[in-house]
């Protein structure tokens, strides 16, 4: 199997963090798994990252409700960094929201890539992978 | 002999005659000569000269002169008026000798006078009468007209007439006829005639004359007719003119029937015309058998005034009465109103010998009266009774009148209303409202109009009315004045704007239901999700190690559950029906009581307080929630201080309105950044800072409690400068 360098976990709660971490890592997909607790962190790390001359994460699981910068915020943010790499970026919305106007309006954001209702199983995960890999 | 003889009977001719020398000396005389000149016996014998005689003209003795010289005719007739104005006919003739020498002359002297009088006076009168004469002569087939004929034909004095010329005077058509009709019957059948016709005379005049003819028939054959010729334009004009007003004054009387009556007081006589007969209804049968008087007074309906009636020789008092209307029943069953007028005609020395008055039936206008002064009252029960606010206003929309109804709108008496004009109580912004309709319907061009309008009551508080505007117009058409009438919809449009504000606070809360809905499924789902989650992997789990964690995480997560349950049931507490929680409260003390209760917050932060609020305001509100806010803004403030300087709050109260307090709370702490956080500031669960307790919950919350008493929030804030809240509140009473 196919494995990625790295994935980004967005999300300010620890026990969802837990959960994805442990599928993640239970299915070895990934080398290194980054956390932020929210959006504002997010993009402040990412920086960080290309400042470090080390690549973005190829995939990103990012929560939409947050304290001080949420979901919708980074992902105004994130497309204002400037790298080239960034296109190749996968970005999972995980929420716990059923509100078909969430739902609604990820479709505006083109580099979100898919949407994944909480709880996140393995099952969800294997999907993502699937798609990643192809 | 013979002479003697002859002089004894010259003495006795019963003529004034004399005979003369030729030296003209009186050498005898008559007695009636005598009598005319007054000459003595004893004058005579001295030879009395006819030229001495005074009564004598001098005309006549130089006539007697020229005779006697033989440069006249021998015989002489002469008529002459004297000094005694005594009218002579004067014959004169020469007396002669055997040798036929004159010796003298013989003088006799008619006594014309009685004549000439006679024949001056018809003269003067016929220029007086402007009556002049004619006369055609049928041997000569000449005519004479007299100077006063020619008068009126306006010919010179001069002028001879001919038959032909003189019809020809007459005007064309029936005059001309008529003249030459009655001239032909005077000639051939001697009719005499008299007629009245017009000429044009030879100035262009047209005038009526009066001619009289009459023919002069000796053995049966006319040989003269004559006649008079009398102008009587003037008088036949006033006839025409007199005749042409009796003709209208009858048909005015006939159709507006008007009846007349004259009363001959002298004679006891009545006399009624056709109408007065008409409108009582006495026929002439009744009228003989009764008299008019007893048939009047039988048609008089009780009105007071028959038993003051004898008989119309009562005094002017009584007859007074009769300037005035009173009823009658012509018929027995039908009441008709008479209209009663009469004047009175003097004698030159001030007695009353004739009354003439008039009797006008005047039901059909006093029937209109009736119903008029009818439609009248009820307009103005109408009017005055109206649930509608009704007034009568000019055209220099000054008010006529004003209904009850209208002063009970505005609230003001109606004498106060009276010295209003329709401008002083409408509203401000509607002053020129419906004006262009109004000038309309000031020039008649339209009849009515309807609009809304707000007014101003005598409290200041606004009147919606519906206006509508009537044109009255006056009898000519024009209009006179205008009917408003202002329905009071204050009530409805206040219940209207009640229910709009209701349905506002409906939809409001709609919103937030569903937006609470949201958040509580949102909130519980994460929750739920991740027990769902941790309960799986607890499942899966062998390593007793990992399954320890899970316990925890699981302890975790029901206990942040159990916080979020406890969140929500805060804002479920929150009810928006707070009406009958709200009290007035101390805005001071409960300020005061709530920086009480953080002093040691406060003062752990070193925190400067500056509270300016007057000790006497008091504002409206559920005293919990006022609570809640205060400690959710000092607390907001406390926590989200600035690590750079000391905090410093402020809070400031002042009045917005009659109904409104405004409360100012600033502090210089971080601040928010309101581009990227202004549309989520006051949503549940958003917190805006990295602080640890920062929940997101306390501006939801403080956000719902001031809208649920009537209030609402906003701020200002800017990054690292600090924050600034206004919150109003419903003043207290």
């Amino acid at each position: 199997m196919n494995k990625i360098e790295r994935a980004c976990v967005i999300d300010d709660d620890p026990i969802c963090v837990f959960g994805i971490k442990k599928i993640l890592k239970k299915v070895g997909f990934c080398n290194e798994i980054i956390v932020f607790k929210n959006g504002f962190e997010a993009i402040n790390g990412l920086k960080d990252l290309l400042k470090q001359n080390k690549p973005l994460p190829q995939i990103i699981f990012l929560d939409l409700n947050m304290p001080i910068m949420d979901g919708w915020d980074f992902l105004e943010d994130f497309i204002k960094i400037p790298n080239a790499n960034r296109t190749y970026v996968a970005i999972y919305i995980i929420s716990s929201s059923l509100d078909p106007r969430d739902l609604e309006k990820v479709k505006e954001y083109s580099s979100v890539t898919n949407y994944l209702i909480k709880p996140i199983t393995s099952e969800k995960i294997d999907t993502v992978i699937g798609e990643y890999l192809n | 002999m013979d002479l003697l003889t002859f002089t004894y009977s010259l003495k006795d001719i019963p003529l004034a005659i004399a005979i003369v020398d030729l030296d003209l000396y009186v050498k005898d005389y008559s007695i009636s000569w005598y009598k005319k000149f007054g000459i003595t016996r004893k004058e005579r014998q001295e030879n009395t000269n006819i030229k001495s005689i005074a009564s004598i003209p001098e005309d006549v003795y130089h006539l007697i002169l020229s005779i006697i010289n033989g440069e006249n005719s021998l015989i002489e007739n002469f008529e002459c008026k004297n000094d005694q104005r005594a009218w002579f006919n004067w014959k004169i003739s020469a007396t002669k000798d055997e040798d036929n020498r004159i010796t003298g002359a013989v003088v006799i002297a008619d006594d014309i006078t009685e004549k000439k009088k006679k024949e001056e006076l018809l003269i003067q009168a016929q220029s007086v009468a402007k009556i002049g004469s004619w006369e055609l002569n049928l041997t000569t087939n000449q005519i004479y007209w007299s100077d006063e004929t020619k008068v009126i034909h306006e010919v010179g004095l001069d002028y001879i007439p001919n038959l032909d010329e003189g019809i020809n005077f007459y005007k064309k058509g029936i005059h001309r006829e008529t003249i030459t009709n009655a001239i032909n019957n005077a000639i051939n059948e001697g009719i005499s005639w008299e007629k009245e016709l017009q000429i044009t005379t030879a100035k262009g005049n047209d005038i009526w004359i009066r001619a009289k003819g009459k023919p002069e028939i000796i053995n049966n054959k006319c040989v003269r007719v004559f006649g008079t010729f009398q102008n009587i334009d003037k008088y036949k004009k006033q006839q025409i003119a007199f005749e042409k007003t009796s003709d209208r004054l009858k048909v005015a009387t006939e159709t507006a029937k008007i009846g007349i009556w004259e009363y001959d007081v002298k004679n006891d006589n009545l006399i009624w015309d056709d109408n007065m007969y008409e409108m009582y209804n006495i026929n002439l049968k009744e009228k003989n058998t009764k008299g008019i008087l007893t048939a009047w007074k039988e048609r008089l309906c009780n009105n007071g005034i028959q038993n003051d009636i004898k008989d119309l020789s009562t005094t002017l008092d009584v007859l007074n009465m009769f300037n005035t209307v009173f009823k009658i029943s012509p018929t027995g069953d039908e009441i008709r109103y008479i209209k009663s007028k009469f004047t009175t005609i003097e004698d030159g020395f001030g007695n009353i010998t004739r009354l003439v008055g008039t009797n006008w039936d005047i039901t059909q206008l006093k029937v209109s009266q009736l119903k008029l002064s009818k439609n009248e009252k009820s307009f103005k029960g109408v009017f005055q009774n109206s649930s509608i606010g009704m007034a009568l206003v000019s055209l220099e929309n000054t008010w006529i009148d004003v209904n009850d109804s209208i002063c009970e709108s505005f609230g003001y008496s109606k004498d106060d209303l009276l010295n209003k004009n329709f401008q002083d109580i409408t509203h401000p912004k509607d002053l020129t409202k419906g004006f262009d309709r109004l000038e309309l319907l000031k020039k008649g061009e339209i009849d009515n109009y309807q609009i809304d309008k707000r007014y101003i009551d005598k409290d200041g508080a606004i009147v919606y009315a519906i206006l509508t505007v009537t044109a009255i117009r006056n009898f000519k058409g024009e209009v006179s004045h205008l009917l408003t009438q202002i329905s009071d919809i204050t009530s409805r449009i206040n219940a209207e704007n009640k229910t709009k504000k209701l349905n506002t606070v409906t939809k409001n809360q709609n919103k937030s239901l569903l937006n609470f809905a949201h958040i509580v499924s949102h909130n519980l789902r994460s929750h739920s999700s991740n027990l769902s989650m941790l309960t799986k992997f607890l499942l899966d789990e062998n390593n007793e190690d990992e399954i320890q964690d899970l316990k925890r995480m699981l302890k975790d997560a029901t206990e942040s559950l159990n916080d979020t349950v406890y969140h929500l049931n805060d804002v479920v507490q929150i009810s928006t029906n707070t009406e009958d929680k709200l009290k007035s409260v101390n805005f001071n003390n409960a300020i005061k009581a709530v920086q009480h209760n953080i002093s040691a917050l406060i003062r752990e932060k070193n925190a400067n307080c500056i509270i300016e609020v007057p000790t006497d305001k008091k504002v409206q509100v559920v005293p919990a929630y006022l609570d809640s806010i205060l400690l959710n803004l000092f607390t907001n403030s406390i926590k989200y201080s600035s690590p750079n300087r000391k905090l410093e709050i402020s809070i400031k109260v002042k009045d917005i309105n009659k109904t409104s307090i405004q409360l100012e709370f600033k502090d210089n702490g971080q601040g928010i950044d309101l581009v990227r956080h202004g549309k989520k500031l006051f949503g549940m669960y958003k917190t805006f800072h990295t602080h640890k307790d920062a929940r997101g919950i306390g501006l939801f919350i403080t956000k719902n409690q001031i809208e649920a008493m009537g209030g609402s929030i906003s701020l200002t804030s800017e990054v690292n400068k600090g924050t600034t809240f206004n919150l109003i509140f419903k003043k207290g009473l």
